[in-house]
């Protein structure tokens, strides 16, 4: 898979471990047929942009990933264990799998610090100090230590997508999903969120990023999916995914957005 | 277009209809010769009533006298409160013995002094502290108000509740003087200067167990009086009723409203059945039924007192209408609150009770408050199945000799005394309200 890069992109670090594994998956909302026979394999530290019409189940399969949606069809495998009916292995893969929403989804009634803490003191049993600690790591590293002490409400949406960033990090996940997280900012707060969003591809987090900031994808994607009406339509490297698009579906998409 | 403003532009002070209450008057009351008019005409109309009943409730009432004669003789146009006056104990005691009445109020100086930390902003432990009020001062006071012979459950109860207040007074005093919890000081005190969560919480252990066994040992030397529940009566008896139903109806709708939104279908379906048949019915039904119905459905020689009887279907009552509040409030919470609790690994309990349960109740504050207010109120209802609690007690008043046919002034009395308790936590909910909800703007 280590192909070489052009300048512009971040170095990959992508093992030939597989975080996660979907085999011939598909699921309905009632009888609508959301995601037809998704077959996906996602190795550690790789990147992966999904992108492709509203309505496309992009969202619908990385919230299946951390069972947030339940598949009826198929096999997801997330870190070697089997996504099932098994409400322990569930509650184990939601801790290693972080996701951010669109809308934030920060818990208004605890201070961020608080948000921050909640995780790692009743799930990982952590002491307050150490997670207290921890918290005010990640917060230095989204720039907004000094907000600590603030209530959710009393921040900007670009502070609040950062802090849920910073949230999901605090249970030191194996993954992070990021399900459209600048679509509900105003453009100015759409690049501090991105910044952050490139310094942790740095790190090597393995990440799947629904989004539409095709910028962005160039930047750190080591491949971009498209998707339309549930099928995975097209992936490629980026390179070839926005300089070079095969199917047809993709181009008029293409050309419509850039 | 070229630059609007060069410079910023000062302030000013806003107009004086804005700030003072002159200009807020003539603003609001005498804006025109209509309003004005308007305005003067209501003031009369509230002078003449206040003041007919300014007359005859203190102008030309009667505190003191022997009887109904007398007052008469006094003044007849104006209350006779000496009958009231007379039946104080009655109303708020019942036919509680006159000697052992001082168990009642300490009984209600224990809650009052067990509940104050809870205001208190430097006092740590909240939460154990309103557990034990909600689990181990009922036992407590029940023995305290009842008496009689203490079985082995009852001992071991009294005994830990005795003990938790008296940790918790502890607890209450280092919180103020020293802004630490009673197990930090005492680990203070022994020298260490930090210690992990682990060990404070064997320090507060081991002081429960000590003291325990000591107060258990104590309490085996006395047995207060007992007193029949059939002497309980007045304030006391509704207070009872509607305390225990306020303090355990929430908890019972809370589980009730989470049976009904669970996934399990059995336990959805038994929860809608409970509250949808319990919310069909008049409370008074329901009142009836458990007095004459439920005896029969007991095994033979199963006798409950008529007082518990009436306490259960409050509570199974009040429990479904809570039911439905907590349901409510649970909708309004967004679905994204539960999926941002899974994504950082949280199960269903933690978060309920860490995420979704602390907002939906936030905004349930004012329709609980609104429930409870009308238990308090609903619990004369047991005056019709004969239990003499305060409006039993005040229409007693009428059938004494003395006071034969005094109707009106003991009832007024009672609607005040309502007044003053219902409004009072009217207020303080919207209190609570406001401070809740101050960290969070959205």
């Amino acid at each position: 898979m280590n192909e070489p890069q052009t300048t512009s992109q971040l170095a990959s670090a992508i093992s030939s471990e597989v975080m996660i594994e979907i085999v011939d998956m598909n699921k309905w909302y009632g009888q609508f047929h959301v995601l037809k026979d998704i077959n996906l394999t996602v190795h550690k530290g790789e990147r992966i942009v999904i992108c492709g019409p509203s309505g496309s189940g992009k969202s619908t399969l990385i919230r299946c990933v951390n069972a947030l949606e339940e598949h009826q069809e198929g096999q997801i495998t997330v870190d070697g264990i089997l996504l099932g009916k098994n409400l322990k292995n569930l509650d184990h893969i939601r801790t290693e799998v972080g996701m951010v929403f669109q809308n934030f989804n920060l818990f208004p009634h605890l201070t961020i610090l608080e948000n921050l803490t909640l995780g790692p003191v009743w799930v990982r049993k952590m002491s307050k100090a150490e997670a207290t600690e921890t918290a005010m790591m990640y917060l230095e590293r989204v720039k907004i230590p000094e907000q600590a002490d603030k209530y959710p409400g009393q921040m900007s949406g670009g502070q609040q997508q950062r802090v849920a960033i910073a949230r999901s990090l605090c249970m030191s996940p194996k993954i992070m999903l990021f399900d459209e997280p600048t679509s509900a900012l105003d453009p100015e707060m759409i690049k501090e969120v991105l910044d952050v969003m490139v310094d942790l591809a740095d790190t090597g987090m393995t990440m799947i990023v629904v989004t539409h900031e095709m910028g962005f994808a160039k930047t750190i994607a080591d491949e971009v999916i498209f998707m339309d009406e549930g099928d995975i339509v097209e992936r490629n490297k980026p390179e070839a995914f926005f300089g070079n698009p095969e199917h047809e579906r993709t181009q008029k998409f293409l050309s419509q957005i850039l | 277009m070229a630059i609007v403003t060069k410079e910023k532009t000062a302030e000013r002070p806003a107009p004086i209809s804005e700030t003072s209450v002159f200009g807020w008057m003539r603003k609001n009351l005498f804006s025109s010769a209509f309003n004005t008019l308007l305005t003067l005409f209501t003031l009369y109309i509230v002078y003449l009533t206040l003041s007919g009943v300014f007359t005859w409730g203190i102008v030309d009432a009667t505190f003191i006298a022997d009887n109904r004669r007398e007052c008469y003789d006094n003044s007849l146009t104006g209350a006779c409160w000496a009958g009231v006056i007379a039946w104080f104990d009655n109303i708020f005691y019942g036919r509680y013995p006159r000697d052992e009445i001082w168990r009642i109020n300490f009984g209600l100086f224990l809650l009052v002094l067990w509940m104050a930390p809870l205001w208190m902003a430097k006092v740590r432990g909240k939460v154990l502290i309103g557990a034990t009020v909600v689990g181990l001062y009922p036992f407590l006071a029940g023995y305290l108000f009842a008496g009689g012979d203490k079985g082995l459950f009852m001992q071991v109860m009294i005994s830990a509740a005795i003990v938790a207040f008296a940790i918790n007074m502890g607890n209450m005093l280092t919180g103020l003087f020293k802004n630490v919890g009673l197990n930090t000081f005492l680990i203070n005190l022994a020298g260490q200067s930090k210690a992990s969560d682990k060990t404070r919480r064997n320090v507060l252990l081991g002081m429960f167990g000590i003291a325990f066994v000591a107060v258990y040992i104590w309490q085996m030397g006395w047995t207060a009086e007992r007193v029949g529940w059939t002497r309980w009566g007045g304030l006391f008896l509704t207070l009872v009723i509607s305390g225990i139903g306020i303090a355990s109806s929430l908890p019972g709708g809370i589980l009730l409203a989470l049976g009904r939104r669970s996934k399990l279908p059995v336990v959805r379906i038994l929860s809608t059945g409970f509250i949808e048949v319990f919310r069909s019915v008049p409370l008074i039904t329901v009142l009836f039924m458990a007095t004459t119905m439920f005896p029969l459905f007991m095994p033979e020689g199963f006798v409950l007192n008529k007082l518990v009887q009436v306490i259960i279907a409050v509570v199974l009552f009040n429990a479904c209408y809570m039911a439905e509040i907590v349901r409510a409030g649970l909708q309004a919470i967004p679905k994204g609150q539960s999926e941002g609790a899974h994504t950082i690994g949280l199960g269903y309990w933690g978060t309920m009770g860490l995420i979704v349960m602390p907002q939906a109740l936030k905004h349930m504050i004012p329709n609980i408050v609104g429930n409870i207010i009308g238990l308090l109120k609903d619990t004369t209802l047991v005056s019709i199945i004969g239990l003499f609690d305060l409006l039993g007690m005040l229409r007693s008043i009428s059938k004494d000799v003395p006071w034969l046919g005094l109707h009106k002034e003991p009832l007024i009395f009672g609607a005040i005394l309502f007044f003053i308790i219902c409004f009072s936590m009217s207020k303080y909910s919207r209190h609570l309200e406001v401070k809740l909800s101050a960290g969070e703007k959205h």
